[in-house]
């Protein structure tokens, strides 16, 4: 076979399997959905806070908080994969649990990866927030609540980046969630996983698919980012 | 910014992912989870036998597709409930250690060495040992490259031997010996692409010639040599030194295995017609291996005490 057939019949395949709303593929598409969102969600609900009380306070060390913070944001899956492994671990100190193998625990592990985004890219939105409207803020001596919605609300497009962009990180790595989740068929496959492992066997056609899934998932997430950044950008 | 409310904050954050993990991993239903090798799941026989498995025990099966040395390190660990591999002398290690109480064969299947279809080794029609040294030899001379598994499988350790045996020393740092470091199918993929030899289970060759068709250019260069026999067994783990495991549900997945049905089924699964796996339990003398009269005794004496 010359090598753009097997391309050509790898994605006529692919389409087939994806028009075709094959079950199996449905399950793993699913699962990565249910992890990779589970991960966003949770990292932002607390990365969002933090990153803004970082942000908007002065206190003794900020810069180096700062960028242990941005240093986390590039942390390799892999290595998040082997603490988590080693958290997990019948042995280890979270062993009692015994969630190692399961989806809950690749969704604690990109919890790691999605929480240093979200909080990073927090910080440095509400660092770049106009100084006089704290200032103002100050001024009205309004409750402490309602001046941090007040700059949050200010902030939003930086905090939507931020949550847009812990998901695309999320969604698309590989390392982590195979290292604890384990590619169990039908428990714990995920879209990357599966490519990973159809590619090895040779399955092509249903790689491809998979990867089709993964890239369209991907192009959702930013083409809904650029149209609001762009929104946003004819508002000013 | 106080940093009792940092403290607070990050308290807060620890209880709330511990409490969401808790609530969603407390399941009740029954499960088991095997730690096999790449070549029991490639081939199809763990999807196979799945559906019988669980609906006779109303157990869920799941495994994880690693080298027999991944395997063993994550049962060590009490990390799986169950183990299904292929190296005896590490099986036998395990057990020894305290880790396993019974290691038992339960059924085999052979290794093949395969090759490009051009053989620019010249190995064919030769043993296990005098092939292996001629794809050496002729590596050395630039004509031939080796792809290992390089991932301390049960594949891998055989292959150890062979090297062992021929009292070759060296070979890894060598330009025409590749050490792959993955599973049998991307190892066989990849001596593929390099048009090299390399020493695979026959059920993951024919399941990967079966899904790849001709874009798979290796043929089988050497076959039939009792060295190239390949004996899996299942190991229980011991349930006093591993508390957590599901030793219940792995008996029960030990009996199945070796009862009549479970043998027959292995038996009668098929990749393109051909049978890849052959039941062994209790008949080990008949393929020249040891005989295991303790160990049979053991597992009916179980299945005895479960009736």
């Amino acid at each position: 076979m010359a090598g753009i057939e097997i391309f050509l019949e790898g994605f006529s395949k692919a389409f087939e399997l994806i028009l075709a709303n094959d079950p199996g593929i449905q399950a793993i598409t699913a699962l990565s959905l249910r992890v990779s969102l589970t991960a966003t969600l949770l990292g932002s609900a607390f990365g969002i806070p933090l990153g803004f009380l970082i942000g908007s306070h002065g206190f003794r060390g900020k810069s180096m908080v700062i960028a242990v913070v941005n240093t986390l944001m590039g942390i390799p899956p892999v290595v998040v994969g082997l603490v988590v492994y080693l958290l997990l671990s019948t042995a280890g100190p979270l062993g009692f649990l015994r969630i190692l193998y399961t989806p809950e625990a690749m969704i604690l592990a990109q919890i790691f990866l999605t929480f240093p985004v979200v909080c990073g890219i927090t910080i440095s939105s509400v660092l770049g927030l106009d100084k006089r409207l704290k200032e103002t803020l100050q001024s009205l001596s309004a409750p402490k609540l309602w001046e941090a919605v007040i700059l949050l609300r200010e902030c939003r497009i930086g905090l939507l980046t931020a949550v847009m962009a812990a998901f695309g990180a999320a969604i698309s790595e590989v390392g982590a969630i195979m290292m604890v989740g384990g590619n169990i068929l039908g428990y714990t496959r995920a879209l990357t996983t599966a490519i990973m492992l159809y590619t090895n066997t040779g399955e092509f056609a249903l790689a491809i698919a998979l990867g089709i899934i993964l890239m369209l998932l991907a192009f959702g997430v930013n083409l809904t980012l650029t149209v609001i950044q762009v929104k946003h950008g004819k508002r000013r | 910014m106080k940093s009792y409310k940092l403290v607070l904050l990050a308290s807060a954050a620890v209880l709330a992912i511990f409490f969401t993990l808790t609530f969603f991993g407390a399941s009740s239903e029954k499960k088991l989870l095997i730690a096999t090798t790449t070549s029991t799941v490639d081939s199809g026989l763990m999807d196979y036998i799945k559906p019988y498995f669980e609906s006779k025990y109303g157990i869920n099966l799941s495994w994880l597709s690693l080298g027999t040395g991944q395997a063993l390190a994550v049962a060590s660990r009490g990390d799986a409930d169950l183990l299904l591999v292929h190296d005896r002398e590490r099986e036998e290690a395990f057990v020894l250690s305290g880790n396993g109480s019974l290691r038992v064969t339960v059924f085999y299947n052979d290794f093949v060495i395969v090759g490009p279809e051009k053989d620019p080794a010249n190995v064919s029609s030769l043993n296990a040992t005098a092939c292996m040294e001629r794809i050496a030899i002729a590596g050395e001379s630039g004509s031939a490259l080796f792809v290992s598994r390089g991932d301390g499988s049960g594949t891998h350790a055989l292959e150890k031997r062979i090297w062992k045996a021929l009292d070759m020393q060296g070979y890894e740092n060598s330009e025409w010996y590749k050490a792959a470091g993955s599973g049998m199918s991307a190892t066989l993929r990849l001596a593929n692409e390099l048009e090299a030899y390399t020493l695979a289970d026959r059920a993951t060759f024919i399941r990967l010639k079966d899904s790849m068709g001709e874009a798979l250019k290796l043929k089988v260069v050497c076959e039939g040599d009792p060295m190239l026999l390949n004996p899996y067994s299942i190991v229980l783990l011991n349930s006093s030194r591993f508390p957590n495991i599901r030793y219940e549900q792995a008996v029960d997945f030990l009996l199945f295995i070796t009862s009549t049905e479970g043998q027959r089924l292995v038996g009668d699964y098929t990749i393109s017609g051909e049978h890849i796996f052959f039941p062994i339990y209790n008949m080990t003398e008949s393929i020249g291996l040891p005989s295991e009269d303790a160990e049979v005794n053991f597992v009916e004496d179980l299945r005895a005490s479960r009736k």
